[in-house]
C-alpha cells in the first residue's frame, strides 16, 4: 500500500521545506493542507475541499492517510492559539482514523478559547504547560539553563543535550530533544499525570498504532545516569514522548521557519520516529554511512596533550581496528580520503606516505603507521574501509583548482601523464568546435578535448616537457588529468587496488573542493562515479560552484557535512569535549556553541556533572548533523580521525566515556569520538529499523538517482 | 524474411520501416523547457557584495554552468520592505569552466522592487538573451533591518 501522510500548517511563510524533502527522500506521498486560522474555528483547506476543523467531512478525509502531521510549533507558551483547531482530532480515536503526530505541540493553559478547553480530552495524561507556573507543570531539561536564542532555532550548532531511554525498544540514544520551550529559552520535558496514565495504561484500546493494546503508553523518558558523577536526574513522572490512543505527543521535529531544505535540522530524529510509530511504511529506507578524511595522519600536537607521533598513531590503531570491525558487523563501509601527494610533492608530517616511508620518521613511528595502513588496506579489499584519493598537496593545500596556478608542481613517474612524457598542461591557445573548424587551420599538436557537452579541437597547447617539476595552471582538464593520475599512482604504490574506494568509485575531496567541470570530467574518465563537494567547490580561488542539482553528467557531487569536534580554521586538532584553556573553536563545546549560559565552562573543574552535560550535547549535535545529511541532503557526513581522537586516553583508547573516571593526557575526561559517534548512531539506526539502515556511499548515490529524477 | 514479426490484422508481417512494431505510449511525453536552478533563503544584510548564497567572495558565482539557458527568471519573496539594492553580474567561461578573465559584466544594478511580504519577478537579462556560463546575484540592504529573502531561480532554455 502506498504510504501517504497529510501535513497541516497555518502558513507557508513559516513552513520549513525539510518536512517535504524528507518525505520525498523516503518515498512517502504527502498532501499539504492549510489551516485558515489558529483557532478552533479554522477551516482546513484540502485538495478535496475546505472542511471545518471539527467536521465529520474532515474526519472522513483524514481517513485516507496513514498519519496526519501538525507542522506548526512555537517557543512561546503564552500564545493563546496556534493549533487549537487540532483539539477535535484528539478524540478521533476509531481504528479507521489515522495516527496524529504532534511535535512540540502547543497545548498550554494560556489557551483560553472555550471550544478548545471544552474539547480537550479530560483523560489526557500529559500535564498542560502553564506559562505562569512552569515549575509546576514542566521539567526544565538539560541543566535548565537558557540558550542565548530560542533552542528550537539550533541549526548546525547551539544544540541541547539529552539522553533518551526508549522503553519498548529498551534502547538509550542521544538525540536532540525539546518537548516544549518558552520565551525564557529553556528546554523542557513534560510532566505526566500518573493517575490518568495509570487508567489509560490499563484501558484496552484497539488501533494499529497501539503496540501494547492499551490506550496510553509512555514511549520515552530521560535516561537515568550511568555514573554517580552525573547528577542530571528527573522524577518518575517526567516523560519525553507519549502515545494517547492514536495521538502521539512527541518532541520538536522540524523548526518552524521559512527555509529551504537543508541539513540543518538537528531535531529530525523525532519525525522519523513518529512516522515509524504511526505505521507509515516508507517506500525507501535511507542508508546511513560515514566518511573520514586522513585516516592515517598525525597532528604533531603540542599542548595540551603533548603526544609524540607514535602515541598519536597508537591511538589510531585500536580505533581503526574498532571501526573496521564495526563496519564488518553492521555491513557498512567507512569511506576514507587518504592524504596523497606526499610521495612526489609536499613533505608533510601529517600525511600518509610520509608517515610510512620517510626516513625523518623513527622506525617505531613508521611501524605504528604501517599497522594503521595494513588495517586500511585490508579493509579496502574486504569493503569495510574503502579508501580514495584526497590531495592537500596541491592548490595551496586546498585541493582541486583551489589556486590559479600550482607553482612548482611535481608530477609522478610513468603511466600516461607522468615523467618522462611530454603532456599538455594547460588549455590550447586556440580552441574551435570541430564542426566549424576549417580544414588545414589546426596546428600539428591538435587534439580533441571534451568537457561535458562541449567538444573542441585545441592546438598551440603548453606542455610539460620531460621533467617532473613545473608551474601548473590548475584550471584545465589537462591539469586535472595529471593531478588525478598522480594521486591514483600513489594509491596503487601504497597497496590499494585503486584510487576511488574500490567498487564505490567515489572519494571525498580535500577541503571539499571538487574543482569544476574539468576536474569532474577527468574524474569521470578515471572511473569515478561521485565525489564529495562543497557548493563553493574551489575555495579559496572561489571561481566555481557545484551544479545546482549536484549531478553533473552522471557524476555525483555529494554535499558535505562535518562531524568534527574542532574548528579547522582555528586549530589543528580538538582539545576534547571541553578544555578550560582551549582557544576559540578548539574543543567540541566551543566549536559547536554548546556552552549555554556558561553552564559548562563555569564550574567545569569543580562540578563533574558538567562533563556529562558536554558529552550529551556533543553527541546530540553530531547525531542531528549526521541525520540531516542522511535524510535531507543525501550527503556525506565525515570527521577527521586523528584530529578528533587525540583527546582519547592513550592507554585506554576504546573505553567509553566515563566522565572524570578516565582521564586523557591533558588530565581531562577521555573521549573517543569515533567510538561514541558510531555507537550512538547505531542506537538511532536500531530505533528506526523501518527508516534507516547501515549502508554505503554506493547506496547513497543509488538513492540519489532514485529520488532526484 | 525477418526473424521478428507481428500480427497486423490477421496477417503475420515482418518488421520493416513500413511496418514497425506497434507500441503504446505510456504516459505523456513531456518536453522540459525550464529547470529550477536555485532555491535559497538569504538574510539580507548591509554587507556589500553578499550574494544569494551568502558569500561575499566577489569572484564566486552564485550559479555556474548556465550556458544552456537563454534566460534566468528570478522569483523572490521578501519578508522585509527595507531598502535594498541588487546587482546581477555575469560572465563566460572556457570549456574547462575557467572564467575568461577576472571580474564580471554587470547586467543590472538597481533597487529591489517590492515591500514587506511581497513577491517579485526579475528576468535575467531583462531584454536580450543570456547564455552566460556564470551569474552572480548580490543583494544589499541600504537601510532598516535585516530580513529574509527567499528566492527561486528558473533557467529557461
Amino acid at each position: 500500500m502506498t504510504p501517504k501522510v497529510c501535513l497541516v500548517t497555518r502558513e507557508f511563510g513559516a513552513f520549513n521545506r525539510a518536512w517535504t524533502q524528507i518525505l520525498r527522500n523516503l518515498g512517502i506521498d504527502y498532501t499539504l493542507c492549510i489551516a485558515t486560522s489558529s483557532t478552533t474555528g479554522a477551516n482546513i483547506q484540502t485538495p478535496q475541499g475546505v472542511f471545518a476543523a471539527g467536521s465529520a467531512d474532515l474526519r472522513g478525509y483524514f481517513r485516507q492517510f496513514d498519519a496526519v502531521i501538525l507542522c506548526d510549533n512555537t517557543g512561546n507558551l503564552a500564545l493563546g492559539s496556534l493549533i487549537n483547531y487540532s483539539v477535535f482530532w484528539l478524540s478521533w480515536n476509531a481504528p479507521e482514523d489515522p495516527a496524529f503526530l504532534f511535535f512540540n505541540p502547543h497545548f498550554s493553559t494560556a489557551i483560553t478559547e472555550s471550544a478548545y478547553n471544552s474539547n480537550f480530552p479530560s483523560d489526557f495524561p500529559v500535564v498542560r504547560p502553564n506559562p505562569s507556573d512552569i515549575a509546576g507543570t514542566l521539567y526544565a531539561a538539560d541543566g535548565g539553563s537558557a540558550s542565548s536564542f530560542t533552542p528550537l532555532a539550533a541549526v548546525s550548532t547551539g544544540g541541547r543535550g539529552a539522553c533518551v531511554l526508549f522503553l519498548a525498544e529498551n534502547i538509550r540514544a542521544h538525540v536532540m530533544t525539546i518537548c516544549n520551550t518558552h520565551t525564557d529559552n529553556i528546554p523542557y520535558y513534560w510532566r505526566l499525570d500518573t493517575a490518568k496514565h495509570s487508567t489509560l495504561s490499563s484501558t484496552t484500546y484497539t488501533h494499529r498504532v497501539a503496540r501494547n493494546g492499551r490506550a496510553g503508553e509512555i514511549l520515552a523518558v530521560p535516561a537515568p545516569p550511568t555514573s554517580s558523577e552525573d547528577t542530571e536526574t528527573y522524577p518518575n513522572d517526567c516523560v519525553i514522548a507519549y502515545r494517547y490512543r492514536n495521538c502521539f505527543w512527541l518532541p520538536n521535529a522540524i523548526s518552524r521557519r521559512q527555509d529551504v531544505a537543508t541539513a540543518g535540522n538537528p531535531f529530525l530524529f523525532w519525525l522519523l520516529y513518529g512516522l515509524q510509530l504511526a505505521g507509515v511504511r516508507p517506500r525507501y529506507e535511507l542508508p546511513v554511512q560515514v566518511e573520514t578524511d586522513h585516516p592515517l595522519g598525525a597532528v604533531n600536537s603540542g599542548a595540551p596533550f603533548n603526544h609524540g607521533i607514535e602515541t598519536e598513531i597508537n591511538i589510531l590503531v585500536p580505533s581503526w581496528d574498532y571501526m573496521r570491525d564495526f563496519a564488518r558487523r553492521k555491513n557498512t563501509a567507512i569511506v576514507n580520503g587518504v592524504t596523497v601527494g606526499t610521495k612526489y610533492r609536499n613533505i608533510n608530517a601529517r600525511y600518509h606516505w610520509h608517515l610510512l616511508y620517510s626516513t625523518s620518521r623513527s622506525q617505531a613511528e613508521r611501524d605504528a603507521a604501517m599497522r594503521v595502513h595494513q588495517i586500511l588496506v585490508a579493509g579496502h579489499r574486504e569493503g569495510t574501509t574503502p579508501c580514495g584519493v584526497h590531495d592537500h598537496t596541491i592548490g595551496s593545500s586546498n585541493g582541486y583548482w583551489a589556486a590559479a596556478v600550482n607553482t612548482g608542481f611535481v608530477r609522478h613517474s610513468g603511466m600516461r601523464y607522468g615523467v618522462p612524457n611530454n603532456v599538455p598542461i594547460a588549455r590550447g591557445r586556440c580552441c574551435v568546435a570541430p564542426h566549424v573548424l576549417p580544414a588545414g587551420v589546426a596546428g600539428a599538436d591538435a587534439q580533441t578535448v571534451q568537457v561535458g557537452d562541449t567538444e573542441l579541437v585545441e592546438w598551440d597547447i603548453p606542455t610539460s616537457g620531460t621533467g617532473n617539476t613545473f608551474d601548473l595552471p590548475m584550471g584545465s582538464i589537462h591539469a586535472a588529468r595529471i593531478i588525478i593520475e598522480s594521486e591514483i599512482e600513489e594509491m596503487l604504490a601504497l597497496g590499494f587496488g585503486d584510487g576511488y574506494c574500490a567498487g564505490h568509485r567515489y572519494t571525498n575531496t580535500a577541503a571539499n573542493n571538487s574543482g569544476g567541470e574539468c576536474y569532474w570530467q577527468a574524474l569521470k574518465e578515471f572511473g569515478f562515479r561521485g565525489v564529495r563537494s562543497a557548493s563553493a567547490c574551489n575555495t579559496n580561488l572561489n571561481t566555481k560552484r557545484a551544479t545546482p542539482n549536484r549531478l553533473w553528467h552522471g557524476l555525483h557531487l555529494v554535499q558535505e557535512m562535518t562531524l568534527d569536534i574542532y574548528s579547522a580554521t582555528s586549530v589543528n586538532f580538538s582539545w576534547g569535549l571541553y578544555h578550560p584553556s582551549a582557544p576559540s573553536g578548539g574543543d567540541a563545546v566551543r566549536y559547536l556553541n554548546l556552552d549555554h549560559s556558561n553552564d559548562i565552562s563555569s564550574g567545569w573543574t569543580t562540578n563533574p556533572a558538567l562533563a556529562w552535560r558536554a558529552y550529551r550535547r556533543v553527541l546530540c549535535m553530531a547525531a542531528g548533523r549526521w541525520l540531516g545529511a542522511t535524510a535531507v541532503t543525501l550527503g556525506g557526513a565525515y570527521f577527521h580521525p586523528i584530529e578528533c581522537l587525540v583527546p582519547a586516553a592513550p592507554s585506554r583508547v576504546l573505553e567509553r566515556f566515563d566522565g572524570w573516571s578516565i582521564l586523557n593526557a591533558a588530565n581531562q575526561p577521555h573521549y573517543n569520538h569515533a567510538v561514541e559517534l558510531l555507537e550512538n548512531m547505531d542506537a538511532v539506526v536500531r530505533l528506526l529499523p523501518e527508516y534507516l539502515y547501515w549502508g554505503t556511499i554506493t547506496d547513497v548515490m543509488d538513492h540519489r538517482e532514485r529520488v532526484m529524477g | 524474411m525477418s526473424l521478428i514479426g507481428w500480427l497486423k490484422g490477421n496477417r503475420l508481417v515482418d518488421v520493416t520501416a513500413q511496418d514497425p512494431l506497434p507500441v503504446q505510449q505510456q504516459g505523456a511525453i513531456t518536453t522540459r523547457t525550464a529547470d529550477t536552478l536555485l532555491v535559497a533563503t538569504t538574510t539580507v544584510t548591509a554587507d556589500a557584495n553578499r550574494d544569494l548564497l551568502g558569500s561575499t567572495a566577489t569572484e564566486l558565482p552564485t550559479l555556474d554552468g548556465c550556458m544552456q539557458y537563454r534566460k534566468l527568471v528570478w522569483f523572490y519573496f521578501r519578508a522585509g520592505g527595507d531598502s535594498t539594492t541588487y546587482r546581477v553580474l555575469a560572465r563566460a567561461t572556457d570549456h574547462n569552466g575557467a572564467p575568461l578573465g577576472a571580474g564580471w559584466q554587470e547586467l543590472v544594478a538597481d533597487t529591489l522592487p517590492g515591500g514587506a511580504n511581497s513577491w517579485g519577478r526579475i528576468e535575467i537579462p531583462a531584454t536580450t538573451d543570456g547564455y552566460y556560463d556564470q551569474y552572480r546575484i548580490e543583494v544589499q540592504r541600504t537601510a532598516g533591518s535585516s530580513y529574509a529573502l527567499t528566492s527561486k531561480i528558473v533557467g529557461v532554455r
